[in-house]
């Protein structure tokens, strides 16, 4: 029967865009993805964590394998010498790391008393031009409040250790997951195909390389973009005259990696350095606020949909949109996760959209079913 | 080193994967490389494997069974298909048959062109008895390509020896002798 209709005469298969419903259905399928994301955060980040992993680490395997160890060794030599060469790091950096702690704390509080100085000095130049406020004390309100509610470092030392307790055993799992991405990857894929019907199967493989080149390239992307914020960062502060300007860049373009809320932290964090710096001149800490707006911006407009939405093949428009979307589906969570979930959405549902509206496709499966059919009666 | 992990044994997969053409000139090292990227497929008799027209994507190699390449261009394609002589391993071209253009049997490939460019199928393919196929993807080749690309140079080579040995038997087929000078 199908045999004898003519090329000509079928529908135009695989030129067409995925129509508004399949968008509608992609961005639904997204947002209770991150609701559900969620709520397994503590098997999400190390997933994440260990998909970065997998990325790092598949290149040295790739050459034993190549120079004729099996998939396992390579994987498994490869997955020891990282936790090796961790473990190492680790035991040479402790006893340098202890010897810094108390410096470290004289450090944080000097910094934060720099911060609270400036707050301090320019309530109190906004009092000196606006009477009411002077009148309503506002000065001496927000220092009170900020004393009580603040109160001192070792008061927010205990939830953080209690936080890196309690992440610390699904953090472990990160390793773990990878050695499993590296040693069954392939298996995993051919798993996956093999379970899918003949007539879908090229479409499929196709959609299986497609995720992988849309994670890949979601990693590569937050790498591209980790090395222009910190570059344009550390280049507007040694222009300012701000000491450590290249590791303050760093510092903040990786806290950029969590969005709005790392990008708060960063600021907080060159605000208290150009103040402390600079007591006598707090014209330095609004210089640097200015300049890490001016980053933000090009960050969010520029250079995410540059880097991680241009690798990700979505609109300018799209990767900004979902960003904001994110955040409100599922806070901070849906700020990290929501463009390469959208990513891997969108691969799946474009292509699951382009299977069941091909009438040939779907014909061609009943064919077959059919003839399985025929074939497993055949001799009752 | 590289010895050390080496086998001295070919394991029985690996040396069936050898024995299709178009990893003939493979190592075993090389060939467990390419055995990674392979998939494997089976196919009832009368079941489409690709239609003319379609995007394609892999190539096929036929690792048990026959698979009858037609044309729909040409004529009613071939369902009533011929029992398979002892010729099988070689393409066959019938003038007489409607959009036939040729069967298959084990060891031999189709669908070839996919892993150089993304042309639409120039033919229908259907399993013309029970078959087994292993399927090899053309994003696969591309990697192997960057990656270790003196195995695909190898493929490369085989490949292009069918293809020049298909043009060969087409140019007699019509007469075009000029092209074989």
């Amino acid at each position: 029967m199908s045999a004898t209709i003519k090329s000509s005469e079928l529908p135009r298969r695989g030129n067409h865009g995925s129509g508004p419903i399949v968008w509608a259905v992609i961005i639904a399928t997204t947002c209770l993805l991150l609701l559900v994301f969620q709520k397994l955060l503590w098997l999400v980040v190390p997933f994440l964590l260990a998909l970065i992993l997998y990325y790092f680490l598949y290149p040295p395997v790739r050459v034993l394998i190549y120079r004729g160890m099996s998939r396992d060794a390579a994987a498994s030599l490869v997955t020891l010498g990282f936790l090796a060469l961790l473990f190492v790091v680790v035991v040479a950096l402790t006893p340098w790391v202890t010897g810094q702690m108390a410096n470290w704390q004289d450090t944080v509080s000097r910094y934060v008393q720099g911060g609270l100085q400036l707050l301090d000095n320019s309530l109190r130049n906004i009092e000196a031009h606006w009477p009411t406020l002077a009148r309503a004390h506002l000065a001496d309100t927000v220092a009170a409040r900020l004393v009580q509610g603040a109160g001192s470092i070792s008061d927010h030392l205990e939830p953080v250790a209690i936080g890196i307790m309690a992440w610390t055993p699904s953090l472990l799992l990160a390793p773990f997951l990878a050695f499993f991405f590296l040693r069954d990857g392939r298996r995993f894929t051919r798993f996956l195909s093999a379970a899918v019907p003949n007539a879908f199967f090229e479409k499929t493989l196709y959609l299986l390389h497609e995720i992988d080149r849309t994670s890949r390239a979601y990693f590569q992307g937050l790498i591209s973009l980790t090395v222009l914020d910190t570059l344009t960062l550390a280049a507007g502060l040694w222009l300012l005259g701000i000491p450590g300007a290249l590791a303050l860049g760093l510092i903040c373009a990786v806290l950029a990696w969590v969005p709005y809320v790392g990008s708060i932290l960063g600021g907080l964090l060159v605000v208290l350095v150009a103040a402390t710096d600079f007591p006598d001149a707090p014209g330095m800490a609004y210089w640097a606020i200015a300049l890490f707006g001016l980053v933000r911006l090009l960050d969010d407009f520029v250079y995410m949909p540059l880097t991680i939405g241009k690798n990700l093949e979505l609109h300018p428009l799209v990767t900004v949109l979902m960003i904001f979307v994110g955040g409100a589906v599922a806070g901070v969570a849906g700020l990290m996760l929501v463009l390469p979930v959208l990513g891997v959405v969108m691969v799946i549902g474009e292509t699951i959209g382009l299977i069941v509206t091909d009438p040939r496709l779907m014909a061609r499966h009943r064919h077959a079913l059919a003839l399985r059919r025929e074939y497993a009666s055949r001799d009752l | 080193m590289t010895n050390f992990f080496r086998t001295s044994k070919i394991p029985l997969r690996l040396e069936r994967l050898r024995r299709l053409s178009l990893f003939v000139n493979l190592t075993p090292a090389e060939l467990q490389i390419v055995d990674g990227l392979l998939h494997e497929r089976d196919y009832l008799k009368d079941e489409v494997i690709f239609d003319e027209g379609e995007e394609g994507q892999a190539i096929y190699i036929i690792a048990s069974g026959e698979v009858l390449i037609s044309r729909q261009g040409q004529g009613v394609a071939g369902r009533a298909v011929q029992p398979v002589v002892d010729e099988a391993r070689l393409p066959r071209r019938r003038q007489g048959d409607f959009g036939r253009v040729a069967q298959l049997g084990p060891g031999t490939f189709f669908g070839e062109l996919a892993l150089l460019d993304d042309s639409p199928r120039s033919a229908q393919a259907r399993a013309a008895n029970s078959c087994h196929l292993i399927v090899f993807f053309r994003d696969d080749f591309v990697g192997l390509l960057d990656t270790h690309a003196r195995i695909a140079s190898k493929i490369s080579r085989q490949l292009a020896c069918h293809l020049g040995t298909r043009m060969r038997n087409m140019a007699l087929s019509v007469g075009a002798y000029h092209h074989l000078l």
